[in-house]
């Protein structure tokens, strides 16, 4: 087959990797309370796990400024100051990972007021490996009607490597 | 060759021009077109607070102000004034205009928690004008009035040994009015809770009451001298500005709790140091000490400050009203009302 | 031999190309926002996400540079780089074309200071303090200050471009990258450089480069002199496949093998301390001076060298004696190190992605409010979210990550003479690329 029936499989391969949905047995859904610490430029605990259907309620307490955590990609957001603790409650739906960050600007490095929330186990991150391995498999592959490339050839020095 | 070189010359020095100019001329075009804007910038207090900390102004002339954060979330608010809080977020400039009714000195003050020094920030307007009506004078405090010492420790001398409901007491208290007894704001501003109790307690008819009960009239008298929204307003103003140290359930366990001292650059001259080494802040559910003060001192604990301490002054910050508001609250960290909003 | 498409074949683009004002208009505006750049971080708001100057240089230059510029044209970026600009000016005598009366001293820059050290050194310095200054507007406006000043003074007193060749940490891997890039200038006809005489090409360029031994996009700034100066039309713009300048053949530095393990080292820190949800890091990079700063500078140069180049020259020292015949490890070391330029090139692109991309929503708000004052010139100031990373962002990442293992295994298996010898090659940038992949998307 040609170049690009190649890169045609190896683009839905490398799909199929990263989309397909494994059958992962669910943990039972339950009720967890999270209290997260915030300051400058922190979040802590600044990693949670969750299964999914995982109920969270989560309490933002800030120790110096003004803080909020608002979780990408849904409309979650909480904001707190010290002495007003702020509570909120959502499920967690869909697994994955989360990013958290602080909307409300603390400082210079506030856009980097970040945390992870995983959401049952990390796939994606498995899905990832699993394309590098194919990465590094299509990487070493040499089809033996490939020649070794030529040198150049121009009238300026080359020093060949004795290969 | 030469020309083009020229053209080249002249094109170069234009841009560069224009670029050198261009935050000069837009800030000369902001200036005219907003003119007599006083530019006000805010950083947290380590960082100097606000910039200039005092401003002037005229009665009856709008002073047109431009709020700048530098760093994080702050706020401008006026102290004793009716007027909204401005939330100023980094990067945003907001444009405020004030004019002032009556001369006299006025005090702004952040409203955003930017820090344990978020107390600190404060910065006053002098206010320059004729004398034509007679201002609402600063009446003389009560706890000046009654001669309070309000540093020296006011211990309960009896304490409840659960916490005293106003319901329960409500039956009793009204036997006690219809019986001619007066537990009326005076009364109550003036009196500790203990000292209500003790006075109780040596009302004969009330002989055969456990002392528990006598408790429950004590917290009935408290909340019959106050109100659903006072209690709301008070919750408000101990979320925004006491919490913070004094902690959410009142327990003196807040976030700043266990900041170290002041230091002395920031501390408005007043005597810091080894004669007075920081406490921490009052324990409002520490029944043995509350309920041996009555309103009127913690009024003047919060009009006042407490000297050195980290405890601030909120004299020009809060209306009297709103100081009543708070001590009402404050003592519902003593006494189960049973008022809509007390509810916690 | 991988087909060229020489530009300079389409008469009208040949002509663009030639004509110095295009080129000197891009300069000039290049220049200008340069030095509007300086007074905005010197002058604007200390808030670094509202200031134009961090905007620019860290959100959309960066994005520019590592997205576009090295990617589809290698040193393009050198070609209107304002820094360099006065200096080779004031050389040249003249803005357009060379003048009378030059100004500089010309030395010789010191053998001993040559090779890619200087400029590896250089951006790993920059690293340690990444944090302050990619976030502190006056910080940026000092370093690019500097930055103008100290290549004016270089100017002067070596060659032009000097700063550019030996010092500036953005040209070290600019130019280690650009060896990947499908644009490089060459020669047409050898044949008619051998019988030309004087060298106008050699005499324009102020690199110091000479067209008609020019291997590698490496040090070659794409400032086009030389195909303005050749009176014979014998330069060519070559469009060309990815990856050209990597291949078994041709000298290598072992400087190049630094500096391409310096850059994937600060791509590890950089992802951890601004993408990675460890706030007592972010605090450490960020208070220099303080111990805490002092234990990342040192766990940051331990990383860059030591435990990277050990594990790397690990593998490399397997790869040459799994060789028949063995080879000799130094050499190998540093022919083994064209591995890690696509590497490097697609985990820092990876890097951008998340790290300034995302934050690409907040330019149109700091056109129209640059200093930070409350103007706002184009109606869309305050308009600025906070980037968030969705799943479509991540998962681009990890395609970035996987083309870039994928070419840099196939430049192994390429200029290894067997499978045997690419595998060790091949594992190390497997590891790296999977810890790149685990601090960007898990």
């Amino acid at each position: 087959m040609n170049a690009w029936t190649k890169v045609l499989l190896l683009a839905l391969l490398g799909l199929a990797i990263l989309r397909l949905p494994l059958p992962i047995p669910a943990a039972v859904p339950q009720q967890r309370l999270i209290r997260i610490q915030s300051s400058r430029y922190a979040f802590s605990p600044g990693e949670i796990h969750a299964n999914t259907g995982d109920t969270l309620t989560i309490e933002l307490v800030s120790n110096d400024v003004a803080h909020s955590l608002s979780l990408d990609g849904t409309d979650f957001s909480l904001s707190a100051e010290p002495g007003q603790v702020a509570v909120g409650t959502f499920v967690a739906a869909k697994p994955g990972v989360y990013r958290f960050r602080c909307t409300i600007p603390c400082g210079n490095l506030h856009p980097f007021m970040l945390g992870i929330l995983r959401v049952g186990p990390d796939l994606f991150f498995l899905r990832g490996l699993a394309l590098l391995l194919l990465a590094l498999i299509v990487g070493l592959w040499r089809s033996p009607t490939k020649s070794a490339p030529p040198t150049r050839t121009a009238k300026s020095s080359i020093t060949v490597l004795a290969v | 060759m030469l020309r083009k070189e020229n053209l080249a010359r002249l094109l170069l020095a234009s841009g560069l021009l224009i670029a050198l100019v261009l935050p000069f001329a837009g800030r000369w075009l902001q200036n005219s077109l907003s003119p007599h804007t006083i530019e006000l910038h805010a950083r947290i207090p380590e960082d100097g607070g606000w910039k200039p900390e005092a401003l002037q102004a005229t009665v009856d002339q709008p002073l047109r102000l431009r709020l700048i954060s530098d760093d994080v979330a702050h706020g401008f608010a006026l102290g004793q004034m009716d007027r909204l809080p401005v939330d100023l977020l980094p990067g945003e400039v907001k444009e405020i205009t004030i004019t002032f009714d009556h001369p006299g000195t006025y005090t702004f003050y952040c409203t955003r928690w930017c820090g344990p020094n978020h107390w600190r920030m404060r910065g006053v307007i002098e206010v320059n004008g004729p004398i034509q009506r007679p201002v609402s004078g600063q009446s003389v405090p009560l706890w000046v009035r009654l001669g309070l010492d309000l540093d020296a420790p006011h211990p309960a001398a009896v304490a409840p040994e659960s916490k005293p409901a106003a319901k329960r007491g409500m039956a009793l208290l009204a036997e006690l009015e219809t019986d001619g007894k007066i537990y009326d704001q005076d009364y109550y501003r003036s009196h500790a809770p203990a000292q209500v109790w003790q006075e109780l307690r040596a009302i004969p008819s009330l002989k055969d009451r456990s002392d528990a009960q006598l408790w429950d009239v004590v917290a009935a008298i408290w909340q019959h001298n106050t109100d659903a929204r006072s209690l709301a307003e008070g919750q408000k103003l101990y979320a925004a500005n006491c919490a913070a140290c004094h902690g959410q359930q009142g327990a003196g366990d807040g976030v700043f709790a266990s900041k170290p001292p002041p230091d002395k650059k920031a501390s408005q001259g007043m005597p810091t140091g080894a004669d007075n080494p920081l406490k921490a802040p009052a324990d409002f559910t520490d029944s043995a000490s509350m309920l041996g003060a009555s309103p009127a001192l913690l009024q003047g604990k919060i009009l006042r400050g407490g000297m050195g301490t980290g405890m601030p002054m909120w004299g020009t910050i809060f209306t009297q009203e709103q100081t009543w508001d708070l001590v009402a609250y404050l003592f519902s960290f003593q006494f189960e009302f049973n008022l809509p909003e007390a509810a916690r | 031999m991988s087909a060229r498409l020489d530009l300079t074949r389409y008469k009208s683009l040949a002509g663009l190309l030639r004509n110095p004002w295009p080129q000197f208009l891009i300069r000039i505006l290049a220049l200008a926002g340069f030095l509007f750049t300086i007074l905005a971080g010197l002058l604007g708001t200390p808030v670094g996400s509202h200031n134009f100057a961090i905007i620019f240089v860290w959100i959309a230059w960066w994005s520019a540079l590592k997205l576009i510029f090295i990617p589809f044209g290698g040193r393009f970026w050198c070609s209107f780089c304002p820094i360099p600009m006065p200096g080779e000016w004031l050389q040249r005598g003249g803005l357009l074309v060379r003048g009378n009366r030059t100004v500089g001293l010309g030395l010789p820059w010191p053998r001993r200071l040559t090779g890619a050290w200087l400029q590896a050194s250089g951006f790993l310095l920059v690293g340690l303090f990444a944090a302050v200054t990619l976030t502190t507007p006056r910080v940026t406006a000092w370093m690019l200050l500097g930055f103008l000043v100290l290549a004016l003074t270089m100017d002067l007193i070596f060659a032009p471009r000097t700063f550019c060749r030996r010092l500036c940490p953005i040209g070290g891997f600019t130019g280690l990258y650009a060896q990947v890039s499908p644009l490089e200038v060459r020669v047409k006809d050898p044949q008619v450089c051998a019988t030309h005489s004087p060298k106008t090409c050699f005499l324009a360029c102020p690199w110091g480069l000479y067209p008609l031994t020019l291997k590698s996009n490496a040090d070659c700034g794409l400032c086009l002199e030389c195909l303005r100066a050749c009176p014979s039309d014998n330069i060519a713009i070559n469009l060309r496949q990815w990856g050209a300048d990597l291949h078994p053949g041709g000298r290598r530095l072992l400087a190049e093998a630094f500096l391409g393990l310096i850059m994937l080292a600060s791509a590890l820190v950089d992802a951890a301390v601004f993408l990675g949800p460890w706030g007592w890091l972010k605090v450490a990079a960020y208070s220099v001076g303080s111990r805490s700063w002092w234990a990342f500078s040192g766990g940051f140069l331990l990383l860059a060298l030591v435990i990277l180049p050990a594990m790397f020259i690990l593998a490399v020292w397997l790869s040459a004696r799994l060789a028949h015949p063995q080879l000799d490890l130094r050499q190998t070391l540093a022919h083994r190190s064209q591995v890690l330029v696509p590497l490097g090139l697609m985990a820092w692109i990876a890097f951008t992605i998340s790290f300034a991309l995302t934050k690409a929503g907040t330019i149109p708000s700091v056109l129209s409010d640059p200093l930070g004052w409350g103007w706002n010139l184009f109606g869309m100031a305050g308009q600025a979210g906070t980037g968030q990373v969705t799943l479509l962002s991540l998962t681009v990442q990890a395609v970035v990550l996987a083309v870039g293992l994928a070419w840099s295994c196939r430049v192994a298996r390429r200029i290894s003479a067997s499978l045997r010898e690419a595998l060790p090659l091949a594992v190390f940038a497997f590891f790296f690329n999977s810890t790149m992949l685990w601090l960007l998307a898990a």
